[in-house]
């Protein structure tokens, strides 16, 4: 008697293992694409982001732009002529890159996507991009300046691409030295710049691409040197900066060290002399300024993308405002740029599946969107421009935070600068920095 | 150069106060809790909770987080730390590992991985300073943290020295079976000793969040620090921690002074390392009767090979 219960327990027990996780997955079928009964009818796509982990501020937009993809594409995508729906499947980096291409691989060989999508950091986006490249599997990224993705997995200067199926749009280091000769115009200071950037790879790669243009524009760098990120007292830069007189000061640091440089800066007496204060990496997120309270009001910066864009979204069928206002409605935190850079990887990416006209068909696909020139969210892509092959560039706009007029949130964002990015309006004049706005 | 050197010293006293939990828990309960960073983390946020969902004034949530810290560290000692440390020596490493990631992935689950700070919630206080001369001026902040872990070092030390309690963990760190027998309870002391130690973490994770940003996934960082101010200054000892934690502060800001600003971490590691060989070739010559036996020993065999380094040469010569 008590071996029948035995077993009979067992057996229940592995019928509702097998019952509950069967039951996952024909939800998931029935929640996507009960309509379209045939297979060859579902597009696949794979979204891989850090979901979670320190870089997870990036995805924070996802799940509201995702349910408006699916409210835009609720009857799926007619692509010459045949109906199809279309199956996300996301993948959570955990902000690693070993677990990212693991992620990737899980994606393509398990779930047997025809698009890989993903974005946010080189961290993210190479080793996705790496994994795509090696299985045949079309994929399109965003957020990671072009250069990093390009020749940070092994292209070469004047060589042909070597990547037939990854495809990246961002700005890269020449929209900042466009940027910031246009910007740094608007205050009037004596042209001496104090740089601070870590010995990683984008703060080298700003030291050897940024430097020199803006030299050759007629502004005196003042490069602290190369420091290891976590670093945790400055007083040797800033002395040095002091010294040296620099009324603008520019920094491409890993975000968390920042404010600690600027409340030293503060106490040392630089950040009261400074006129400009421009950083790049660090200041994206409106949490950031948040906890650097009255010292953040005035900080300068580079954005790809903003609420007053003047660009829609096919993708989710909205405008920029509609964005960042929806974005605030559903996550209840205020609107910060990968937002719209998020929004734009969907557009580029539907885009590419209507103009292939054979979406399942991975060649017809690539092809599509090494042609592919369509309005995003961040504004107009084009990949037969280069400026390498694999290739496109977004602009950015020159924006500062400043102590904003009325709630919700402690912070605005100004538009200040368009040279790089002439579509969008500028909103503000930029002012000088003064600690307390 | 006096600059780097008071920044430093300034410096120190944070990563004194950083360090005192490591140093207590290791010197009295004998194991190296790798999940020390991220309690000083989890300190950090408690006072954040404290501040912006219950609307309290920074420093009381502070006073108020210190005592949930010392009940949870009484907590993980009883029914965590004991449980391991009776299965050998391993097993306490890996169960603060795991300690750690449990902590870093519960904060990001309950707080979100957006990087937050004290320091706009104490106002100017985290970047006003008092000049001193035009060159030099010393930040408020960092002043108030130094002056904080003196205290709470001669506090600890004046307990140690004077109490019941402190005579019952200098008793149960030199001997535990002895103390025992002489009517101690080992465990309540233990659970007493990781109380208090928890307690001085969160208060320096608190001091933390005020001069820098924190995430969720912050710890680790902070536990390398905190262990190289452990082993510079002498494990177990408090004023040697307090030591410790300066003498990693000042030659990080030297390094970045004297050598090049990329020198700040590399010269703390460095010196870290060199403490670390001092003391493991002073072990060695106090087995072998001291240092003056031990150099002559080592300089025999090194004279006592070149002999031979010369035969070979003549014999390939001839």
């Amino acid at each position: 008697m008590s071996k029948n219960t035995l077993i009979r327990s067992s057996v229940s027990r592995r019928q509702f293992i097998k019952g509950a996780s069967g039951g996952i997955v024909s939800l998931g079928l029935l929640g996507s694409s009960s309509l379209f009964a045939n297979p060859d009818n579902v597009i696949r796509i794979g979204y891989v982001m850090p979901r979670s982990g320190p870089l997870s501020s990036f995805s924070q937009g996802d799940d509201f732009l995702l349910k408006q993809v699916h409210k835009q594409l609720a009857n799926g995508l007619n692509i010459n002529g045949v109906q199809y729906a279309l199956e996300f499947f996301l993948g959570d980096t955990q902000s690693s890159t070993i677990r990212a291409s693991q992620v990737a691989s899980d994606l393509i060989n398990g779930k047997n996507i025809d698009l890989m999508l993903t974005s946010s950091t080189p961290e993210t986006v190479n080793p996705v991009a790496d994994a795509c490249e090696a299985a045949g599997v079309p994929c399109l990224s965003t957020t990671a300046p072009w250069e990093s993705f390009y020749y940070g997995r092994g292209a070469k200067p004047g060589q042909p691409s070597p990547f037939k199926w990854t495809y990246h749009f961002c700005f890269g280091v020449a929209d900042f030295a466009k940027l910031y000769i246009d910007q740094w115009s608007k205050v009037k200071t004596n042209n001496r710049v104090g740089m601070l950037l870590p010995n990683d790879a984008d703060g080298n790669s700003i030291r050897h691409l940024l430097i020199p243009d803006l030299e050759k524009a007629g502004y005196t760098v003042i490069d602290a040197g190369p420091y290891e990120d976590g670093a945790s007292d400055f007083s040797q830069q800033i002395n040095l900066f002091k010294k040296e007189n620099c009324e603008i000061f520019n920094t491409f640091p890993f975000p968390p060290d920042f404010p600690v440089f600027w409340r030293q800066a503060a106490q040392k007496g630089y950040a009261q002399r400074v006129k400009i204060s421009q950083l790049a990496k660090a200041g994206l997120f409106p949490a950031e300024l948040n906890s650097l309270g009255r010292l953040g009001y005035g900080l300068a910066a580079g954005a790809y993308w903003h609420k007053d864009f003047p660009f829609a979204s096919g993708s989710t069928g909205l405008s920029s405002q509609q964005i960042a206002s929806g974005f605030e409605k559903s996550t209840g935190k205020q609107w910060d740029q990968q937002v719209g850079a998020t929004a734009s990887l969907f557009d580029a990416a539907i885009e590419a599946l209507i103009q292939s006209n054979a979406p399942k068909d991975k060649v017809a696909l690539v092809m599509a969107i090494t042609k592919l020139r369509t309005e995003t969210a961040v504004g107009i892509i084009d990949f037969t421009k280069g400026p390498v092959p694999n290739c496109a560039t977004t602009g950015l706009v020159g924006v500062q935070w400043v102590k904003a007029q009325q709630g919700p949130w402690e912070f605005a964002l100004n538009i200040v600068s368009n040279a790089d990015h002439p579509l969008v309006k500028v909103t503000n004049t930029m002012t000088p920095y003064r600690i307390g706005g | 150069m006096l600059d780097a050197i008071i920044q430093g010293l300034l410096l120190g006293g944070y990563y004194a106060m950083l360090a005192a939990g490591l140093s207590l828990l290791f010197g009295v309960a004998k194991f190296i809790n790798l999940a020390h960073g991220d309690l000083a983390i989890l300190g950090a946020y408690l006072v954040l909770f404290g501040v912006k969902v219950l609307g309290l004034s920074p420093w009381l949530s502070v006073l108020l987080s210190l005592p949930i810290m010392g009940i949870l560290g009484w907590l993980l000692q009883k029914y965590l730390f004991t449980r391991t440390q009776a299965a050998g020596f391993l097993l306490p490493l890996l169960v603060t590992f795991g300690l750690g990631a449990v902590l870093q992935n519960g904060l990001y689950g309950v707080f979100g991985s957006d990087t937050r700070s004290l320091a706009n919630y104490i106002g100017d206080l985290s970047w006003d300073s008092w000049q001193l001369t035009d060159q030099i001026s010393v930040g408020k902040l960092p002043v108030i943290t130094f002056a904080c872990a003196i205290l709470v070092l001669a506090g600890l030390q004046l307990m140690l020295s004077f109490t019941r309690l402190g005579r019952a963990i200098r008793a149960t760190a030199s001997d535990p079976e002895a103390a025992e027998l002489n009517g101690i309870n080992a465990n309540a002391v233990h659970c007493s000793v990781s109380a208090i130690a928890v307690m001085v973490t969160g208060l320096a994770g608190a001091f933390l969040a005020m001069r820098a940003q924190i995430t969720p996934y912050d710890g680790p960082v902070q536990l390398i620090f905190a262990f190289e101010a452990v082993v510079i200054g002498g494990i177990g000892s408090l004023w040697g921690t307090l030591i410790g934690g300066i003498v990693l502060g000042i030659s990080q800001s030297l390094g970045a002074t004297l050598i090049s600003a990329q020198w700040f971490q590399l010269t703390g590691h460095l010196v870290f390392l060199a403490v670390l060989t001092a003391r493991f070739y002073s072990a060695i010559a106090h087995q072998r009767g001291g240092w003056r036996m031990f150099l002559k020993q080592s300089y025999f065999s090194i004279t006592g090979s070149l002999p031979s380094k010369v035969t070979k040469t003549k014999i390939k010569n001839g």
